[in-house]
């Protein structure tokens, strides 16, 4: 009897405990007149970065603390952004990547129009005039070379500037492979199962949408979200794809990894690397001593001299929170104070978007950029326009068939007329 | 003794409580979701019946996907359980060294499937390639899963590298609980090895046969951790006339379609497997229950 006594208080306890934990666990939040901004951001490269920037910061800014949060490696930033704001938690600055993000959080986006950084910058995220978003760095890309494979195989870089150039360039190095020690002249991958469509469906693509136009000019994939395909500049974009493609390492190109294709061009096995500034950190590491430049991406049947210039993502302040000046506030000082400057370039690696930055980048393709920026005559990427999945789910199986067979031009275009078409139905 | 009513309401409450709140909430939430255009955001969500649903019969990147998980599930049915019983059969044989065969087989089942994906993914593209071009085999030169109609395939055969231990582990259990009285009076019966087999030991295991299949069925219905690892659902290939993905089976297509921001028809898709799977399943059960001899 005092055994089942003990075991029935025992239990009732335990559910008492539980369900006191369940009721003031929550408790009270606390209360303070110290402001605390909450920062959301998933470029985990830059991490220790901003991390120190925003210790830097709330040192020198009495009552105020900027607390940042990175959500490591690849993971899943929308889904997380979903669960903090379901959970109450939205931060007070967070990022987007583009129209796809800003429309899904657009109620909680301030307008940013009125910052002192704003005129100084041409990559800013704006929508119907106002501004919405601070430019966290400007990426970029052209189709990146290796000088020295060129120099051997006597091919001047700087007259790569028509398909038709490409196409004489690649056919030299295709002839002398054996001499030049190279698996093939291009680097390229375009397939599903390495994660690769971006590199076609989304960066290379991004030369239809925006190439040889002026780098506001967004008339060509303003016609692709009303389901129209330029059929005529289009069949020139083929081409140009049906080069790089035909002329690419076919491991790499249909079933390569990133590792593997950076691999390739550090190792000196390809001339030709498709890809942006972002490798630089891995060139270092791979132990990268020649030179590299950029050629543009000359896709149209006239000359071409620019490369492709972007801000991947913006960070945007949340306009619901009370802390939304403090945020607003610490945006401003990275883009103003030398203090900013010097985390952007000399600690994050960044080309940073902004006009009064005289410091310089340490990579080769950053640094490359950076000139080409300088110098002017870039054109836009706007592929951040399209709907969300639309380069995974839908360019992406495309690309990669086309890849399979280069040769099928016209079920290429045929596929993507329907695809863009499908766009404006949505 | 005696067990009062209050005690056992109060031991059964806690795991009632989560099991409600994580599976029949969530449950009947997402049943509502998948009739919505929910984003997963937006605090307006608007219901609009049966939309999501028509729109899924009629896109054929999600009726490809159905196809091919259909697909991938009977080929894992059969070979698994296939592999599996042979290898039953050999470590419950008078093999020497049998108990250090059934640890073997079964340690696969221990790694996880997204390390499992990538090992493979590395010992196809890499490994198999290059030994086919240094001893100039032409089937191997191009990686198995870069080809559209062998990709399932490959993928079968990892699966069932990966899983048919633990299937063997049933059906060991079932071999061992056979008294051993009924195959030696086969044998004196003059009943050879495969009448044996045939005869007595399969429709003495039907029960192991249901559980087995139940399992490989479900289990590949659900496949997402190896297949996103291994094939990341590539490489794309053509149908009704539209370029799709080759491997992409239903639970990555759901997956896919959620980190698109699509939450509401990600859902519906959900709810289209669930209902496949639970018929199936039920079919199967049945099928096989009418099967089983009590002892």
């Amino acid at each position: 009897m005092m055994k089942k006594t003990l075991l029935r208080f025992m239990a009732i306890s335990l559910m008492l405990a539980a369900a006191a934990g369940m009721a003031f666990g929550t408790g009270a939040a606390e209360k303070s007149k110290d402001v605390t901004v909450n920062m959301f951001q998933l470029k985990v490269e830059i991490k220790d970065a901003i991390d120190g920037y925003a210790a830097q910061y709330s040192a020198a800014h009495p009552g105020v603390t900027v607390k940042v949060e990175t959500l490591g490696g690849g993971g899943d930033y929308g889904g997380a952004m979903k669960a903090k704001a379901q959970a109450g938690q939205m931060p007070d600055i967070f990022m987007i990547e583009g129209r796809g993000g800003y429309d899904i959080w657009k109620d909680y986006i301030a307008d940013l129009s009125g910052e002192p950084w704003v005129a100084d910058t041409d990559l800013s995220f704006k929508v119907d005039g106002k501004v919405m978003g601070f430019p966290v760095a400007i990426e970029g890309y052209g189709l990146a070379y290796n000088a020295d494979i060129l120099q051997k195989a006597g091919i001047d870089p700087a007259k790569l500037t028509t398909r038709t150039a490409y196409e004489n360039a690649f056919k030299v190095l295709e002839s002398k492979k054996a001499e030049l020690g190279i698996d093939a002249p291009v680097a390229m991958a375009a397939s599903v199962a390495g994660g690769m469509w971006w590199v076609a469906g989304q960066h290379n693509l991004a030369a239809y949408w925006g190439g040889g136009l002026d780098f506001n000019d967004t008339s060509i994939i303003e016609k692709a979200l009303k389901g129209e395909l330029d059929q005529a500049r289009f069949l020139q974009y083929t081409k140009y794809l049906q080069l790089l493609f035909k002329y690419a390492d076919k491991k790499i190109l249909l079933n390569g990894s990133y590792d593997d294709q950076v691999g390739s061009f550090a190792q000196g096995k390809t001339a030709f690397l498709h890809q942006g500034n972002w490798v630089d950190p891995n060139l270092k590491q791979l132990g990268v001593t020649f030179k590299i430049g950029y050629a543009p991406h000359a896709f149209l049947d006239v000359e071409q001299k620019g490369l492709y210039l972007f801000a991947p993502s913006w960070y945007c302040v949340n306009a619901k929170s009370p802390n939304a000046e403090a945020a607003k506030a610490f945006l401003a000082s990275i883009a103003t104070t030398p203090e900013g400057h010097d985390y952007m370039v000399n600690k994050a690696g960044m080309i940073p978007a902004f006009k009064s930055v005289t410091l310089k980048p340490s990579g080769q393709l950053s640094q490359a950029l950076m000139a080409a920026n300088a110098k002017g005559g870039n054109y836009g990427v706007f592929f951040g326009m399209l709907p969300d999945g639309a380069g995974q789910n839908i360019f992406g199986p495309i690309f990669d068939l086309f890849a399979q067979n280069p040769d099928n031009i016209n079920q290429f275009i045929a596929d993507m007329t329907r695809a863009v078409a499908n766009l404006a139905k949505k | 003794m005696k067990q009062s009513r209050l005690i056992n309401v109060l031991f059964v409450v806690p795991c009632v409580f989560a099991f409600i709140m994580i599976i029949i909430i969530p449950f009947f939430f997402g049943l509502y979701y998948s009739m919505t255009d929910w984003n997963g955001v937006n605090n307006d969500v608007n219901f609009i019946g049966f939309k999501n649903f028509k729109t899924l019969l009629s896109s054929p990147e999600f009726l490809f996907s159905f196809l091919i998980t259909v697909a991938y599930t009977l080929i894992n049915i059969v070979l698994v359980n296939i592999v599996s019983f042979g290898l039953s059969l050999m470590v419950t044989s008078k093999l020497r060294r049998r108990n250090f065969y059934r640890a073997g087989f079964f340690v696969p089942y221990l790694i996880g499937g997204i390390v499992l994906g990538y090992i493979w993914q590395f010992l196809l593209n890499n490994i198999l390639v290059d030994l086919g071009n240094m001893l100039s085999i032409e089937v191997l030169k191009t990686s198995f899963l870069s080809l559209p109609h062998t990709v399932i395939w490959t993928m079968a055969v990892v699966n069932t590298w990966q899983y048919a231990g633990y299937i063997m582990l049933i059906y060991v259990a079932s071999i061992q609980s056979i008294p051993a009285s009924l195959m030696e009076a086969a044998n004196v019966d003059g009943a050879n090895y495969i009448t044996r087999v045939f005869r007595i030991l399969i429709p003495m295991m039907a029960n192991a046969f249901t559980i087995s299949i139940f399992l490989t069925l479900t289990t590949s219905f659900k496949q997402f951790d190896m297949n996103l690892t291994l094939t990341n659902g590539g490489p794309a290939t053509r149908f009704l006339d539209v370029p799709v993905k080759a491997s992409q089976l239903l639970a990555m297509n759901i997956f896919s379609t959620a980190t698109a921001n699509r939450m509401a028809e990600a859902q519906a898709k959900a709810v289209v497997l669930f209902i496949a799977l639970l018929v199936v399943s039920l079919i199967q059960v049945s099928v096989n229950k009418k099967k089983e001899v009590e002892m």
